[in-house]
């Protein structure tokens, strides 16, 4: 199935030939989807203005499950509001903690030991590989099967399971911490990742047995979709869809944070910029994420998992519950919070729907004076318009599926 | 570095010498602040130069600093580059009612962050294409971002049932 790899213009071309193939009528017909449709994904809701079977306009609208989080966040202390960052992007809330916790960390010029940073690379893994699985089950689903989804959704749970064990929750984890983690790795913790991981690669192969080579998908998939890499920039779509384009830009290698310099993984590239190679690209960053959690595993430093920072970083747990000097810094450290300096940064991560970015601005007390998620559905969302315009209503749904908005992300 | 302070931030100061406000470097990061007039012209600098080369709007958003009773609106934007790997954020002050022009034509992706500022603190982005509320509903009431606009409560943020239907 090797393909030469077509470059900027061709992929243009093909773009150009694949939108407005018929006779446009000129009879527009507007047709509401969603927020209930069961392809949006949430409460998205899009207006098409249709030609025949043809997307002649598309006017999204979001902000069904805003809930104001910016706001929020300025009444808050910084340890406060590491739970709220659980709800932006609820299917790997870890990653959402994480990109909070480093942009905290850059404020205030806390460093995070070595373990601190293996366990966090470990559980935002976990959560990428979780978040795949799941937007594949769906994204199947859409275009018509539900037995794989229930296979995808046995597979994720294995992952579920992991992260319960180590975060004590399924869902929002609350597990990031200014200056580490919440938690140590849980006893037995280990041999059951281990095991989970070494047959995750053999799940991904069947997956790609199941759908790969499936002759309705590759036609329902292939040379659909088509965003360049020059769209990609213009409208911020970023993650797999970007790397879909054949544009190698992952912020784990390109500006590392939590452990990745340390780690040996590739950036999955693929090339047409369609939605087949969106899946692929998921695929090959599950079976990367396999292997950077297997690392994570094999070279696990020693020593403490949060900073022993009092000024910044909590107390741990155990000492809470045991010490009454503890317990008093951990009340004065949640309710009046720990002091940033004055200044303003912005920290941009990885997300597994693309790049997630957090700015804060601090006038030099407990609460951010200004805080600002950039979050990467926001702008998938964004970019449906562009995405997919000109090609006809049944791939709407593919489409959409293929840049993995998740709402919760996308309203704030 | 990638990710760090721009390479080309000479080239910018050399171009724009004392249009620059003022330059701020906190934490490896580069911020520039210009005049709301010079909004338009740094940016698309910032875009078409090739030592710059910013290709993507990272994102735009507002502020509000009550405080600075003269301008008491921000809006910051944070450029990056694909090309060279580097990061600039611009910023530009605004009083209350002033315009900024979109940078809509420039980055398309501002689109829904111009409307999130208006919406959040009122600052309206002439000449752009679709300035409606995003997140709040159309008939909504009142900034929610601005720093008086209370946490909790009703006042300020009154929904218009009365205007049900008529919008």
């Amino acid at each position: 199935m090797s393909e030469a790899r077509p470059t900027l213009e061709e992929l243009k071309r093909r773009k150009a030939l694949s939108r407005q193939r018929v006779e446009r009528s000129g009879e527009v017909m507007t047709v509401s989807m969603g927020p209930q449709h069961p392809s949006m994904h949430g409460v998205y809701r899009a207006e098409l203005d249709l030609d025949g079977e043809v997307i002649v306009a598309v006017r999204p609208e979001i902000g069904n499950l805003h809930r104001g989080v910016e706001k929020l966040c300025e009444e808050r202390t910084y340890h406060q509001i590491i739970p709220i960052t659980d709800r932006l992007d609820y299917l790997a809330s870890f990653v959402m903690n994480h990109g909070y916790c480093e942009a905290v960390e850059k404020l205030m010029g806390v460093e995070v030991p070595p373990r601190g940073r293996y366990i966090r690379t470990l559980a935002a893994e976990l959560c990428r590989i979780a978040n795949h699985i799941m937007w594949l089950g769906i994204h199947i689903m859409d275009l018509g099967t539900q037995t794989f989804f229930c296979i995808c959704f046995r597979d994720r749970e294995y992952i579920l399971d992991l992260l319960e064990m180590l975060t004590g929750a399924r869902l929002t984890h609350s597990f990031g911490r200014i200056g580490g983690v919440a938690k140590d790795l849980p006893d037995g913790f280990d041999r059951r990742c281990r095991k989970v991981i070494d047959f995750l690669p053999r799940r991904v192969a069947e997956y790609e047995r199941i759908v790969k080579h499936n002759r309705i998908y590759y036609k329902r998939a292939k040379g659909v979709g088509i965003f360049t890499s020059e769209d990609c920039f213009a409208w911020r779509v970023t993650g797999p869809p970007l790397r879909s384009a054949g544009v190698a830009r992952d912020l784990r290698r390109d500006e590392p944070y939590a452990a990745y310099d340390e780690m040996d993984f590739e950036v999955a590239v693929e090339y047409n910029a369609d939605v087949y190679d969106r899946f692929l690209v998921r695929m090959k960053e599950i079976r990367e994420s396999c292997k950077i959690v297997r690392q994570c595993l094999d070279n696990l430093p020693d020593g403490p998992f949060v900073a022993s920072d009092a000024v910044h970083a909590l107390p741990l747990k155990k000492n809470v519950l045991r010490d009454s000097a503890a317990m008093i810094q951990d009340f004065y450290q949640v309710f009046q919070g720990p002091l940033a300096p004055k200044g303003e940064v912005y920290r941009a991560i990885e997300a597994p729907k693309g790049e997630m970015g957090v700015y804060i601005r601090s006038e030099g007390g407990a609460h951010p004076a200004r805080i600002h998620f950039a979050t990467p559905s926001f702008y998938h969302g964004q970019a449906v318009p562009p995405l997919v315009e000109g090609e006809m209503i049944s791939d709407m749904v593919a489409i959409f599926a293929s840049v993995d908005v998740v709402l919760g992300d996308c309203d704030r | 570095m990638r990710g760090g302070v721009v390479n080309g931030a000479a080239r910018l100061e050399e171009q724009f010498g004392a249009r620059l406000l003022d330059r701020v470097e906190f934490r490896g990061e580069l911020t520039y602040r210009v005049a709301s007039d010079d909004w338009m012209e740094v940016l698309r600098f910032c875009r078409d130069d090739p030592e710059l080369a910013f290709d993507q709007l990272d994102c735009l958003l507002g502020d509000h600093l009550p405080e600075r009773t003269e301008a008491p609106f921000d809006v910051v934007a944070h450029l990056v580059s694909h090309t060279h790997g580097h990061r600039l954020r611009v910023k530009t002050a605004l009083k209350e009612g002033q315009n900024l022009p979109t940078i809509t034509g420039l980055w398309p992706s501002a689109g829904f962050d111009e409307r999130e500022t208006w919406e959040m603190y009122g600052i309206v982005f002439a000449g752009h294409p679709d300035l409606r509320r995003l997140l709040t509903i159309e008939d909504f009431e009142g900034y929610p971002l601005r720093k008086e606009f209370p946490i909790q409560g009703t006042v300020g943020g009154r929904i218009r049932t009365d205007l049900r239907g008529k919008i």
